[in-house]
Parts: structure tokens; sequence; C-alpha cells
């Protein structure tokens, strides 16, 4: 027997979820693209005026918006893959049977850097890689390594952003996986497992093709996180020194809060979301067609 | 000249108005502010000495009064933002806390009430108000726009060279350097070794680098930003060899210090790590408290080194002026705190918690100087600074971001002295031409 639910329930219920997103996600949306098409500068509200698409041009030309581009990019492609390899290991570990005490105390301490703020992880950052003060040089020391210039020099300041990301968001990818490895049908893995002794060979045939679904959550997720890196950069180096460290996030942040451009930086948010839709399409598209 | 002859006909309106109101009654604070008994004003405040000092002080107005003013507390770096943005939505603020650089933005907005609104109300205005008692280079430059005064300086630094004598009798000095010349010749060579530095410059990529860093070596040495038709004069000899002399005088310097920013610098001349540091008058207490500072005995002051062309010290600070979007009692309430906070009267307790007045009278007891190590050098500077240290026109904010990006580049070496100016000269007249300075709707005021 079939159940006709009247209009009006139906209503009811998406009704309260369709206006808050309206009004929190899609009303605040056209209203940047609303903004992206005009000059709009706080300081120069009396010079303000429709531009058309001319904000769009000059992003699109600016050379300092591709290099943000270019070392968020750089940012995504070095951090992402260490985090699958080490949340992959983790989440295997965890998954192996025994020791339930100590896994369960693991899980546990796994969530503790992402529950802390970035804007904190960022502030503790700067402190801990303070090269005269810092405790990180102060334990290299201890070990007979001169201290290193963790903020000042612009190579050193990326790389500490990257580990950075990578302590930050590894147990993330690794509580991930290891729900995706509970997935995994216990009988086809055991029986896998009387098949060959290899823990490759299971993972590669049995265990990954259950694991594309979190891969392809993760990839997402990251993609956005890496994209709206803000607080973590924008507390340690502020974007510096130089421009080494001003990824795209801190780049628009400037723009809006700083320049007060926010035509400017409304065109540059609108570009990052259609990137952001793009790289989300296309992970589904490339990865969920072996799942389907 | 013009600012000069304003400061000079405030005084006398100021004057005009002690008379009118001497001939009809006294007038006290508490008097002329019952009819704002119970008004609440919002203001923004930082986290640094002089408001700290405000905030001890605060109880006492509000008991006078009945008054309440109510501050948050924000970090510098947000402070403009802040504002610009309550300014714009029309939001809570009732008075506008303003850096130098800001003025010529918040003026132009109409953000400001100027202050012969309230001078020229005899209810209002405080008969022993004497605006000619200020510094006039700091009641211009922090409170003074194309000729018409808004904000009463409030938060008043200057750039002193802060010194470890111990550091610099060891090393054979008896004296701080007297030029920039003596620094990196002399000074230098002689106070870096065995893991110390003979000095400090604060270059982090903020408006510390613009204001702290960049515009410091420019002036000295003859330089400045723009020429007199607003192009840029980074590419003259004079803004070269002051550049220059920057990068130069990185060698007797630690190490990333384009990542140092004032609490960097403050703590490593406090940590007894570097022999020398120019800084802003504010950060006497920090290095001078033995909780904050392993070399407080050992510290000195003095004004900063002169270059080619002079002194011309790091000139900054903070001036309060009522924000027209307050209502007609908030602004009447917010000019009597103002007025109040940056009275003489009020000065010496201001001095005593920790503020820096810009009140000349509070600096006239020779005694003083005993206690506050910093009051010659301070004096000494708001007598040989320039207003336009950094240019104080709208465009500032666009402008200085500018700066930081290609200052901190020339610091690394990413890009040469000359290619880092050019680049910014290029860019700011970019700015400066989409703002009309070029074409005659504006005039070229700093």
């Amino acid at each position: 027997m079939t159940l006709r639910v009247p209009r009006r329930t139906i209503a009811a219920f998406l009704g309260p979820a369709v206006a808050a997103l309206a009004l929190v996600g899609i009303a605040p949306l056209l209203y940047a693209v609303w903004k992206s098409l005009h000059y709009f500068n706080l300081t120069k509200l009396a010079q303000q005026r429709f531009v058309g698409l001319d904000n769009y041009a000059s992003v699109l030309t600016d050379p300092v918006f591709w290099q943000a581009m270019g070392r968020t990019a750089l940012l995504f492609a070095i951090s992402v893959p260490v985090q699958i390899a080490l949340g992959l290991t983790i989440a295997l570990v965890l998954h192996r049977p025994g020791l339930t005490f100590w896994k369960t105390l693991t899980r546990l301490s796994l969530v503790l850097p992402m529950a802390t703020t970035y804007a904190v992880v960022g502030l503790l950052a700067q402190v801990m890689l303070n090269e005269k003060y810092g405790v990180i040089n102060q334990m290299l020391g201890w070990i007979g390594v001169d201290a290193i210039n963790f903020i000042g020099d612009p190579t050193n300041a990326f790389i500490a952003v990257i580990l950075w990301d990578i302590w930050q968001w590894t147990p993330f990818v690794a509580l991930v996986l290891l729900a995706g490895l509970s997935t995994v049908p216990p009988e086809i893995e055991e029986a896998a497992k009387l098949e060959t002794r290899s823990d490759w060979t299971v993972l590669r045939h049995v265990q990954l093709p259950f694991l594309v679904p979190s891969l392809v959550a993760i990839l997402i997720l990251r993609t956005a996180d890496t994209l709206k890196l803000f607080d973590m950069p924008f507390t340690m180096t502020r974007g510096g020194p130089g421009s080494a460290t001003e990824f795209i996030a801190v780049l628009i942040e400037r723009v809006g809060n700083r320049q007060f451009d926010i035509g400017l930086a409304a065109a540059q948010s609108i570009i990052m979301l259609a990137l952001t839709i793009f790289l989300a399409r296309l992970y589904i598209k490339v990865f969920y067609k072996e799942v389907r | 000249m013009k600012l000069k002859m304003h400061v000079s006909a405030l005084a006398l309106a100021s004057a005009a108005t002690v008379g009118a109101a001497g001939t009809v009654q006294a007038w006290t604070l508490e008097e002329a502010a019952k009819p704002y008994a119970g008004t609440e004003l919002e203001v923004l405040f930082l986290d640094r000495p002089g408001y700290n000092a405000a905030i001890k002080m605060l109880p006492e107005f509000e008991a006078a009064t009945g008054i309440k003013v109510n501050y948050t507390t924000v970090p510098y770096e947000n402070a403009l933002g802040e504002q610009v943005r309550d300014f714009v939505a029309g939001g809570d603020l009732d008075i506008a806390l303003i850096d130098l650089v800001w003025i010529g933005n918040f003026a132009e907005n109409g953000w400001l009430v100027p202050s012969e609104t309230f001078i020229n109300d005899a209810a209002l205005a405080d008969p022993d108000l004497d605006m000619a008692d200020f510094f006039p280079l700091i009641l211009d430059a922090f409170g003074s726009w194309n000729g018409v005064n808004y904000g009463l300086p409030f938060d008043n630094y200057s750039g002193l060279l802060f010194y470890n004598k111990c550091m610099l009798e060891a090393a054979g000095f008896t004296a701080p350097p007297a030029t920039w010349d003596d620094v990196m010749n002399t000074y230098g060579p002689a106070l870096t070794k065995d893991g110390k530095f003979a000095y400090a410059l604060q270059s982090k990529r903020n408006e510390t680098q613009s204001a702290d860093s960049f515009a410091r070596f420019l002036w000295p040495f003859g330089g400045s930003f723009l020429n007199a038709e607003f192009k840029s004069n980074l590419m003259s000899a004079e803004s070269q060899a002051g550049l220059k002399f920057r990068q130069d005088l990185m060698k007797f310097m630690p190490e990333g210090i384009v990542a140092y920013d004032h609490a960097e610098t403050v703590n490593a001349f406090a940590q007894g790590d570097v022999a020398m540091i120019t800084e802003w008058s504010a950060f006497y207490s920090t290095v001078v408290s033995p909780e904050t500072s392993k070399v407080a005995d050992c510290v000195a002051i003095a004004p900063e080194p002169t270059g080619p062309a002079g002194r011309k010290p790091a000139l900054g600070g903070f001036s309060l002026a009522v924000a027209t979007q307050a209502d007609d009692a908030e602004k009447a309430a917010g000019w009597l705190f103002i007025q109040w906070v940056t009275s003489k009267a009020k000065s010496g307790q201001y001095l005593e918690m920790g503020g820096v007045p810009g009140r000349q009278s509070a600096y006239a007891d020779p005694a003083l100087a005993e206690t506050y190590k910093f009051i010659p050098a301070l004096v000494e500077s708001w007598k040989d600074g320039v207003p336009e240290f950094r240019p104080r026109f709208a465009e500032w904010p666009a402008i200085t971001e500018i700066v930081q990006e290609w200052g901190t580049k020339m610091m690394l070496g990413e890009v040469s002295i000359e290619e880092g100016s050019k680049m910014i000269g290029e860019k700011m007249e970019a700015v400066l031409a989409e703002a009309g300075y070029y074409d005659g709707k504006k005039p070229l005021a700093q």
C-alpha cells in the first residue's frame, strides 16, 4: 500500500530547512555576486558604481591572485597525500583486532587536534616555532641541531604551515578511513586473508574499493578546507614573510578587510567558490564511477 | 602653516569660550554632564599601556558625570576594520579611536565631528581646555585633517632609541649612537658578537613593516613616499640611500627580522639579546619593569639617531574624536569624556598610570625625567617630527598593504631595492590616480 503524503506536510517538513538555507546561504551568496559586479570600497562609498565584470577581469589578470592560488595548490598537493598516507596507516593499525582499551584511547586523542581552534593552532605554532625562545628549537638543541628560523624564512615558513596542517588534519583522515574500513564485510576480509598473506594485496583488492567513498569525501572536504585555510596561517605568519604563506583565503581577507575593497574580494570569493564546485564535481565523476 | 594657524584659531576660540563662560559661572564637569547622566558611550580601546591607564581612570569620570564608558579592547590590527564597518553600518561606536594614518580616511568619509562644534559650546567646553598646550606636531598629525581639528591626542608615541647601557659600556661606549652612520660603522660591528646583536628593527608584514621599518629609513635620509606632485619619491637618490642603508644594517640584526613584530623586538631587547631598538615610547614601561625585562636596570633612552637629513623620528599615536553617528546626547557626553581624559588636569595621573600624555605642561617639571627616563627624548623627538611621516590620506590602507608586501620582499632579497621601490611607486600611483589626485578631483593633502 502506498501512502500519499499531503503537499502541506512535505512543505512543513522541508520548508524550515529550505528557508534557513536560503537565508544564511543563498541570500548572502547572491548579495556577494551582486557586489562583485560593483566598485564597492567601504572607505569610498561615494564612488560606488556598477562595473560589470571588471572585478573578475582584474582578479583573473592579477599575478598576485594566481600566485596565491599556486601556493594553495602546492599546500594541497603536499599535505593531503601525506595526510592520506599517514591517516590510512593509523586507520589500518586501529582496524586490527586486539588492544581495545588503547585503541579507544587513541581514537579519543585523535579528536584533539581537530577540536583545537584553527586560530589557536596558529598562535601556538608562532610561539612554539620562535627561533630564539620556541620549544621546538629548544628540543632540537638537545639533539645538537642548530636553531631553525621557521617563521622568518619564506621556505621554512611554508614548510611549517604544511607540517602544522598535517598535524591538525591527519587525525580527521584517519577517523574517516577507519569508519570506511568498518564497512568492509568481515567475512570477505577474512576470506581474503586466507587467500594471501600480503597485507598490501588485501588492502589493494579488498579494502580500498570500500574506502573510495571515504577518500572522495576526504578529498572534497580537504579541498574546501585548504581553499578556505585562513585562521592558522594568519595567526602564525600573517601571510609572510613576504608573500610566502599568503594563501588564497588570506589574500581575500586582506583585500576585503584591510583594503576594504569588498567588490574585488567578492569577485575573488566567487571564483574560488566556482573552483571548489568544479573540483568537487570532478572528484565525484572520476572516483565514484568505480563504486557505481 | 595652515594647520598651525588653525591650531592657533582653536586656542583663541578656546580662550574666548573661557572668557564667556567665566563671566556667567564657573564651569565644572559635573554641571556640564548633568543633562547627559545615564548616557552610555561605546569606544574601542587597544591593549596598550595608555588604554590601561585610561581604564583605571574611568571610575572617577563615571562617578563625577553619571556617563558610562563602555570600552571594547581589540588588537591594533583589527581596530581599523572594526571601526570602518561600524561607521559604514551606522553602528554603536560614539567615539572614534584614530591612528594618525586613519585621520584622512575618517574625516573624508564624514565620520567625525569637528572639535570646534564643542569648543564653541560654552556648556561643554572646559575653560581650561587650552588647545595650545598640546604639542602642535601631534595635535596636527593625530587629530587634524585638511585644516580642521577632529581629535584630541590621547595615546601618543614617538620613536625612541632604547639602548642597553650595560652592553654599550662593556663594548667601550659611554654614550648612545648619535647618527645612523655611527650605528652602521661603529656600534654595529662592536655589539654584534657572541650570539648578541647590535640592533633589531621590527619589520613584520603589517603596519609595522611600513611604519616602523620602511618609513623609518626614508625620512632621516631625506627621502619620502611622495614628492610635491604626489608622485612616488621612492626612486629619488635620498629614498634609495635610506632603503639601501636599511638593507645593509640587517647584518647587525637577528636572523628572521622580517618576522619580528613589536612583541618580538621588545622581548629580544628585554632578554638582553639585542643592544638597541628603535621603538615607540609606549613600550617604556615594559622594558623597565623587572617583571617583563631582564635588563630593567640597564635601560637607557635617547632620541633616534640622525641621518643626513636630520632626526625625523618615527611618529605614531592615536587621538579620540566624537563620531557623527552618535546621537546628540552621546556626542556631548563623548566630548566631555575625550576632553577630560586628555585634559591638563588629568595628564599627571595618566602619566603616572602608564600613559603618555600629549600635553606640553605634563612634562614641564624637570624632576619628572628622573622617574620617566623617556621624557627628554620624547619631547625632543616631538620637536623634530614630521606629521606626514606616513601619508595620512584616505588611500593609506591600500598603500600600506603595497609597502608591506614589497618592503618585506626587499628585505628578504626577493627583489632588489630598485625593483621593489619601482613596484611600490607604480602601484601607489595607481591607487592615487584612481582616487582622483592627478586629475584635480582631490586636493594634494597629506
